[in-house]
């Protein structure tokens, strides 16, 4: 029997999350349809004036419509393109700008609790998927803080003493276990 | 808490990233202009008639019909250009989407009790700091975790003597983990 080379798994990531991916698709739909509205009521203005003006001229050196509009669809193109395009640019450096401050609060809080500060806000973004996903940290790490204080003010409890030793073995051990919960 | 320092472990988002979005994003646009370009061109293109009154009726007809033709060739280049913006976004988003939605997976077990792995991301995604915190706080947590379980461990040991000695080596390994735990707030 052949041996076949064990294939290493690979951490599960899905491709897509409506929450986050979804905003900047319907942001990116938006601009593209502005620009084509725009563009639109632009070049139908312009190309009813020029083609009023060409045919009331009299004089008629083009071969199609096409010759007498081309410099200036020319540049409404180009117009909607460097609109759009800049749009798009400014749309992008604002999400990368918002998942930067909002990650990086993310990350700051997760090595702020590693030093023991589990109480401290996130303080990322309020609004979207980034400023839900602080909330799931600060959720994870009230719920860590909680866990400890419960387990430290057991401990001070019978440390205090006047506990029947029967009762001191029964929480020194519901302790022990508690503490084995934590990050388990 | 000081302001972000993920620049310690370096970006949270590369600039190449960035500047490959960007680039991405310009040849779509421009592919999405250049297809409603070609529409109106092939709409006006068509030769005028040959004689001055045909080329004046033709010239004057157009008015009536451009704007249906703009229509239709914007309403072709809005739903191209969406189209092929919105698969690159989610394309190219997957990369920041996927982590927040692998951390937010690995969050939900970590609360519900559930056995915590330590997080990787693969190499071509962003936030890779984010692993890193998070892999970096469970790892405090566990080292403390196996030392608060070694001093009580440490205690017990003592159990194979006295009575008295056991409690009170237990107590004073009570008192230690108390002060230990202060450092959590």
């Amino acid at each position: 029997m052949r041996n076949r080379p064990r294939l290493r798994l690979r951490p599960r990531i899905r491709y897509v999350s409506p929450r986050f991916q979804g905003p900047a698709v319907l942001a990116f739909a938006a601009i593209v349809a502005t620009g084509g509205a725009i563009f639109w009521k632009l070049v139908d203005g312009a190309f009813q004036r020029v083609f009023l003006h060409a045919s009331i001229r009299g004089h008629y050196p083009f071969d199609s419509s096409y010759d007498i509009v081309r410099d200036l669809l020319a540049r409404h193109l180009a117009g909607l393109f460097v609109g759009v395009f800049l749009s798009g640019s400014v749309l992008v450096l604002l999400i990368v700008a918002v998942t930067r401050f909002g990650i990086g609060k993310a990350v700051d809080s997760l090595r702020a609790s590693a030093e023991g500060d589990l109480s401290t806000p996130t303080g990322s973004t309020p609004v979207g998927e980034i400023g839900r996903f602080g909330g799931k940290i600060d959720s994870a790490r009230s719920h860590t803080l909680a866990s400890v204080l419960k387990i430290r003010s057991e401990a001070a409890a019978l440390a205090s003493g006047g506990i029947s030793p029967e009762e001191f073995r029964l929480r020194w051990d519901e302790l022990k276990h508690r503490i084995r919960r934590i990050a388990p | 808490m000081s302001g972000p320092k993920s620049a310690v472990d370096g970006p949270l988002i590369q600039r190449r990233y960035v500047f490959g979005l960007l680039l991405r994003l310009c040849i779509n646009f421009a592919g999405g202009v250049g297809i409603l370009f070609v529409i109106l061109y092939f709409a006006l293109s068509r030769p005028l008639p040959g004689d001055y009154a045909g080329v004046f009726h033709a010239l004057r007809n157009l008015s009536l019909f451009l704007q249906p033709i703009l229509a239709v060739s914007v309403l072709a280049y809005a739903l191209l250009a969406c189209g092929s913006t919105s698969a690159l976004c989610v394309y190219i988003l997957h990369k920041v989407a996927g982590p927040l939605y692998r951390m937010e997976l690995i969050l939900d077990q970590y609360r519900s009790g559930a056995t915590t792995q330590t997080v990787s991301f693969r190499n071509d995604d962003q936030i890779q700091p984010l692993a890193h915190a998070f892999n970096l706080w469970i790892g405090t947590l566990r080292h403390d975790r196996q030392r608060w379980l070694a001093t009580m461990k440490d205690a017990e040991r003592h159990c194979l003597q006295d009575e008295g000695t056991c409690r009170a080596k237990m107590e004073e390994a009570l008192r230690k983990l108390e002060k230990d735990m202060a450092r959590y707030h």
